[in-house]
């Protein structure tokens, strides 16, 4: 890869209790670049994506984002977090607040935006979501499709170098799966950087620049799309995919 | 048991006026008291020891002592040391807002807590602060399902409030002590102060439930 | 409409409960004064707090009252027993008269008391005495009349400063006990304690080192008179009655006084009184 990676992990290590989650994880994501992570449940790919922006510590090893060490004493965490964004599998939408509010409410306090501004960015994502007529409604109001599509363009809202997705369709009922594709789908052709955790084959296949494949808290292999799915190399990923695909 | 109405009658003013004191005194204790409550609960939740320890300190004191002795304690050692003399009052609400601070504290700490981890995490993510957090995001949240808890807290203070005639607190429980002075007649006095309070806490538990019925808290 | 009769339903429940919690205990008691019928014990209560007069020494209770009720009994040639039972049980406990028979607890009497108790013809002669510190200006009763003045509620001190400031004057602050009211005087929370005057001495006695002074104003704190509590028609007020004045009139009274107060009483006052 010629530019410089905008995430790069070097030898990461993560354990709860005695059970370790991450053995000496490393990866890189080149600017623009959409990595998706597969793998079974508990093989720590979502601990990985949440350690990118802080949300667990590891205990060892490095993460830096835009070349700036999370690991460092005194590290402006919440600086690097609000250049990320992240969505999660259960959305996490903010109840008390309507959908507009939701979106604006990073902006204002943590970008110290003019609420005016914010607004009219919300307004513009909202369009680009396809939710433009729900701006007043409560979350609770929404179905998980179009919670999950608020969730992106709140997260979008901070206008982030970086998007995260937590397994973002696995809470949702299959027929709203379709609808936040779409829109993940049309993010990645805008070129934004993007680190993906989803048990969507098909989707990963078809965005993915490139597939990692975890299990038991390593990265077992990596390639491209074609090369993972068509002709794994290792054993394990044939045991995985045989089973999901 | 003769029952003399006339001078229940006699006092219904003075009675009245006292229950007007409860209700201030209750009130304003118990804004003071939710309000020192959130310091109590951060201090409690923080993991810095030199925060955590007074605190569970000061819990342990007000949960584990009889509020009796707290009013004594407060009307005539803190209040004098900090005004320079005593005042019945001031004292009064000092020592509930103390008292419920520490049962308040409990109330945020289980209604912060109740609230999903996923909210932290999803306004940490959007680059919040764990202040702008607390603020923008938990709070708002917890607050409405404190409430009934608060209005909780609320009936207890009232009832409660009654110890301060020890200390001479104009309120309720007061005035029908002097009645029963005055007399030397027993139920007269209580039972009608007694009355009085039912009708104060029922209407606030009447008002609670229709708080709750309308949506108002969680 | 419901909600209110259930409310009214529930008060009533309160006071039936404690009609009959009432009931039960004058059952216990019936019982237990027939297993001695031939000689009937009388049964007095006190509120022992109101020391030289009534009061706690460890577990026994001792004070003038008692030393005078013991003589008087003797002279009736009644059996009785005295607890402590605290002021406002005494007072429900006489009143009904089943558990209890008298009450003795320096009880002044007034026209509003006799409303709804006898009393025995005037024991003690007591007046109301002033207390501030000994830098204070006041020097009498009227005096007190913008100050701010503690007292314990259920007294003649109690009612006289409220006759001079007005009942509801919150000025005017009414105390569980004269301890926590004259507490209230060294804490800066009054300017002056009024209380009977055996209760001054006492303090004033046992706290030499609060600086505190007592001022008598006899024109505005009148003489009142101590009478044993009886439930309204009383039998044994006829039994006790001729009891005190023989004990008034032979010495044995001005002995005991002497013993407590270390002063001659004024017999003739005590017995002209009324």
């Amino acid at each position: 890869m010629s530019t410089a990676p905008i995430i790069e992990v070097t030898n990461l290590h993560k354990s709860f209790g005695t059970n370790i989650v991450l053995r000496d994880v490393s990866m890189q994501v080149a600017p623009g670049e959409v990595v998706v992570i597969i793998g079974p449940s508990g093989s720590g790919k979502s601990t990985l994506l949440r350690c990118l922006n802080g949300l667990e510590k590891p205990e060892n090893g490095d993460i830096r984002i835009e070349d700036r060490s999370l690991m460092q004493a005194g590290v402006k965490i919440t600086e690097i977090r609000s250049r990320m964004g992240m969505v999660f599998q259960q959305f996490n939408l903010f109840p008390h607040l309507n959908v507009l509010r939701n979106i604006t409410l990073a902006p204002v306090q943590v970008r110290k935006q003019t609420p005016i501004k914010a607004e009219e960015l919300a307004m513009s994502l909202l369009g680009k979501v396809g939710l433009l007529e729900k701006a007043g409604h409560y979350p609770a109001s929404l179905s998980g499709g179009q919670s999950q599509r608020v969730a992106i363009a709140r997260a979008l809202a901070m206008e982030p170098q970086i998007m995260l997705f937590d397994e973002p369709t696995s809470a949702l009922d299959p027929e709203m799966v379709g609808e936040v594709l779409a829109v993940m789908k049309e993010l990645a052709a805008e070129g934004m950087t993007m680190v993906i955790v989803t048990h969507e084959m098909g989707f990963a296949r078809e965005v993915g620049h490139r597939v990692l494949f975890m299990e038991q808290g390593v990265i077992v292999e990596e390639g491209t799309p074609q090369m993972l799915f068509d002709d794994p190399k290792q054993e394990r990923t044939r045991a995985f995919l045989s089973k999901v695909l | 048991m003769h029952f003399r109405f006339e001078i229940i009658f006699d006092y219904i003013p003075l009675l009245l006026k006292g229950a007007a004191l409860t209700i201030g005194i209750s009130a304003l204790a118990i804004v003071l008291g939710s309000i020192l409550g959130l310091v109590v609960s951060f201090g409690k939740m923080s993991t810095r020891w030199y925060f955590s320890w007074p605190i569970s300190g000061y819990i342990h004191f007000f949960r584990g002592t009889p509020l009796y002795v707290q009013i004594l304690i407060v009307h005539f050692g803190l209040v004098p040391a900090c005004i320079g003399h005593t005042d019945a009052i001031v004292a009064a609400v000092t020592a509930l807002a103390l008292n419920s601070a520490a049962y308040t504290a409990e109330i945020y700490r289980a209604g912060i807590q109740s609230i999903d981890k996923g909210q932290t995490e999803a306004a940490q993510s959007l680059g919040m602060t764990s202040g702008q957090t607390m603020r923008f995001i938990i709070l708002p949240q917890a607050v409405k399902r404190m409430i009934p808890a608060f209005g909780n807290e609320f009936i207890v203070l009232i009832k409660d409030s009654s110890l301060v005639a020890l200390i001479a607190a104009p309120e309720l429980m007061y005035w029908s002590n002097v009645m029963r002075g005055q007399y030397l007649r027993v139920w007269e006095p209580y039972l009608t102060a007694a009355f009085i309070y039912l009708i104060l806490t029922y209407s606030l538990s009447k008002l609670l439930g229709w708080m709750e019925k309308r949506g108002v808290t969680g | 409409m419901g909600k209110r009769l259930s409310v009214l339903l529930a008060a009533g429940i309160l006071i039936m409960t404690m009609a009959a919690c009432g009931a039960k205990s004058d059952n216990s008691s019936g019982s237990s004064s027939e297993s001695n019928k031939n000689e009937k014990v009388y049964k007095f209560a006190t509120d022992a707090a109101y020391a030289p007069m009534e009061f706690m020494d460890k577990d026994k209770i001792t004070g003038f009252d008692v030393e005078f009720l013991k003589a008087v009994m003797e002279e009736a040639g009644l059996e009785y027993e005295l607890k402590n039972t605290g002021w406002d049980a005494m007072l429900t406990e006489v009143e009904s008269g089943k558990t209890y028979d008298a009450g003795i607890s320096s009880v002044s009497i007034t026209p509003e008391r006799e409303e709804t108790y006898d009393f025995s013809i005037p024991y003690f002669e007591s007046t109301n005495m002033i207390m501030v510190k000994e830098d204070s200006t006041i020097a009498s009763a009227a005096d007190l009349k913008d100050k701010k003045v503690a007292v314990q509620g259920a007294t003649t001190a109690e009612t006289l400063m409220a006759g001079i400031m007005g009942n509801d004057n919150s000025n005017l602050k009414r105390f569980d006990s004269n301890a926590v009211a004259m507490l209230e005087l060294d804490s800066g929370g009054v300017d002056a304690v009024v209380a009977d005057i055996a209760i001054v001495r006492e303090y004033m006695k046992n706290n030499p080192e609060r600086k505190l002074k007592g001022i008598l104003d006899t024109a505005s704190f009148g003489s009142e008179f101590y009478g044993i509590l009886l439930p309204a028609g009383s039998e044994l007020k006829a039994k006790l009655d001729p009891a005190v004045t023989k004990l008034l009139e032979d010495g044995t009274y001005t002995k005991i006084y002497k013993e407590w107060f270390g002063e001659e009483p004024n017999i003739d006052n005590v017995l002209n009184a009324k």
